[in-house]
């Protein structure tokens, strides 16, 4: 682990009202790296995540990205500037739109940098398009969609829904990604081919990634290094073995 | 031979082409199959057609339900009014500057309206038409008031020493017909534009659009100000063929047919919004024959639509479309 770290979150803190949902964590996510985020509920991760990614803002803390600041950038400009891109906790995908549809606009803005160009006609932006379709038709086929690819999105189960946002993440080459929950609510045979997909990304694509999720076993088979959160606060960070051991870590999930 | 092209299932055929062309026949024979009023109904139409295309990349593509489209459709018309009585501009002048106009107004108007959520932006566009209504009517020393403004000039073109005044019905169903083929062709090309598949994207998911890097607030604010830009036009358009302009221009219910239209005639489609467009303002005409029960008539073919088709007229187009053999 040398070098800048990819996601730097310094002394972040956000509050509504009286409750501290996240308060003063600091967390490093390394290059190439697959870290996980864990914590009870309520703990604060989802609160953190949405404080990293743009999506609220935070009350104090810096968040940096590959060694620039992006606190208090909007949710697209981190995505499309920065090229870190979030899942959210529940599945969502464009419904009334076919799968490569959905691939293809999660592709667009960071093929057409601006408003302008997006309306570009001729022979050049076509040829952008047609791009953007190979390479959707290419994750379609990777994540095992090949046969469902023309369906609208919001006919597909949740597990395949959430194969597809999966893949629309990977449309833009990102250099981050924040996963939260992705295996929430989805069956064993689901969740082996995103376990797959998320080490394809990361060894194939350099892909690092940042992981919330409750399911421990597939913690343990991706991370190399576990954050604990617990009641807004840092609890614990370290490999999952010293994390399973860690007696504050299981107090926190226990005592609740 | 002809064994293998028995043996193959029928594939839909490509017909668009053929089916343009005859649409292209049938709107240009339309003054000779039809009488003057009928003639006068389509152009109203036509005219209805603009604010409608304007409202439906709003509504049916990007998702926002507006009431503001009579608001802008009078402040185009008031605009080309203005400038050809008090300047003498000519229509094709006027015509751009409606739309610019409506298009600029927009935006000031949006950008606090498009913070409020669904129904609270829903009201504030209706106290857009309000606010318009209540300003052309007293703002006498500009717009004449109750008065309105009158003796606006048919459209009047010249190209060096040649010079052409559209005068008579027939003449300005041709303008008010390419006006809208025009205002079409740049709709057909929003929306089959990566630009138009954003929108799309932000009416199914605004949150999800925004984590794929769409800034979904610019883009909220330009389709505003382009549905704006086609109703001032239709409004110019309007000003110029009627030659007065009233502060009834500013009308609830022209902003309620407008939705008509792009609800009833299918959201998100521009043949179904194109039919709608022809079918209500039509059917509005064509029951002034009842003045009594012509708004009870129409609030009951508008609940048999509801009940009937409520995707609007697109389900029909399409199984009309398979049924002569069309490909999807």
């Amino acid at each position: 682990m040398t070098g800048l770290p990819i996601l730097d979150i310094a002394g972040l803190s956000k509050s509504y009202g009286a409750v501290k949902a996240v308060n003063g964590v600091d967390l490093q996510v390394h290059r190439g790296e697959i870290c996980g985020l864990i914590g009870p509920n309520g703990s604060g991760k989802s609160t953190f995540f949405d404080c990293s990614s743009g999506l609220t803002r935070p009350n104090s803390g810096t968040v940096k990205l590959d060694g620039q600041e992006i606190t208090g950038w909007s949710l697209n400009r981190i995505a499309r500037e920065g090229r870190m891109l979030r899942s959210f906790q529940k599945t969502v995908t464009f419904g009334a739109l076919n799968v490569e549809e959905n691939l293809v606009i999660a592709g667009q803005m960071f093929t057409f940098p601006s408003i302008a160009a997006t309306f570009g006609i001729g022979a050049r932006s076509r040829a952008r398009i047609d791009g953007l379709r190979e390479r959707a038709r290419e994750l379609i086929r990777i994540s095992g969609l090949w046969e469902v690819r023309n369906q609208p999105a919001g006919n597909l189960s949740g597990g395949q829904q959430k194969l597809i946002q999966f893949a629309s993440m990977l449309m833009p080459e990102p250099k981050l990604i924040l996963l939260d929950e992705p295996m929430a609510g989805i069956n064993p045979k689901l969740i082996e081919r995103v376990v797959d997909s998320v080490r394809y990304a990361n060894d194939q694509l350099g892909v690092s990634f940042l992981i919330i999720e409750h399911n421990i076993d597939v913690i343990i088979s991706l991370c190399r290094r576990v954050v604990v959160l617990d009641q807004g606060r840092k609890l614990a960070e370290g490999t999952p073995s010293e994390i399973v051991d860690n007696q504050a870590v299981r107090e926190a999930y226990l005592g609740g | 031979m002809s064994l293998q092209e028995t043996s193959l299932p029928a594939p839909g055929r490509d017909l668009r082409l053929p089916f343009g062309l005859a649409l292209a026949a049938l709107a240009a024979s339309a003054p000779l199959l039809l009488g003057s009023y009928a003639l006068h109904a389509v152009i109203i139409s036509l005219i209805f057609l603009l604010p409608a295309h304007g409202l439906n990349l709003l509504v049916g593509y990007t998702g926002l339900l507006s009431l503001a489209q009579a608001a802008f459709f009078g402040v185009g018309a008031y605009v080309s009014a203005l400038m050809a009585v008090h300047w003498g501009t000519p229509f094709y002048l006027n015509l751009p500057a409606a739309g610019l106009v409506a298009g600029a107004l927009a935006l000031p108007l949006a950008i606090p309206a498009l913070r409020l959520r669904a129904t609270s932006f829903v009201m504030c566009t209706l106290g857009f038409v309000i606010i318009g209504q209540a300003i052309a009517k007293n703002w006498i020393s500009v717009t004449r008031g109750d008065m309105g403004l009158s003796a606006i000039p048919k459209p009047h073109f010249a190209i060096g020493p040649a010079s052409f005044t559209v005068n008579g019905t027939t003449e300005f169903y041709y303008l008010a017909l390419a006006v809208a083929a025009l205002a079409t062709a740049i709709v057909w090309m929003i929306v089959t534009s990566p630009a138009g598949r954003n929108m799309v994207a932000i009416r199914e998911n605004e949150t999800l659009a925004e984590s794929v890097g769409i800034p979904t607030w610019h883009y909220k604010l330009l389709v505003f100000m382009v549905s704006a830009a086609f109703a001032g036009v239709g409004g110019s358009v309007y000003a110029h063929y009627l030659t007065v302009v009233s502060p009834l221009t500013f009308q609830m219910s022209y902003s309620t047919l407008m939705l008509i239209i792009v609800l009833g005639g299918g959201p998100g489609t521009i043949s179904g919004v194109i039919l709608g467009s022809l079918l209500f303002v039509g059917l509005s005409e064509a029951l002034r024959i009842a003045p009594e029960l012509r708004m009870i008539a129409y609030g009951f073919c508008l609940l048999a639509l509801v009940f009937w088709f409520p995707k609007g007229f697109t389900p029909l187009i399409e199984r009309f479309w398979t049924a002569i053999g069309g490909r999807s």
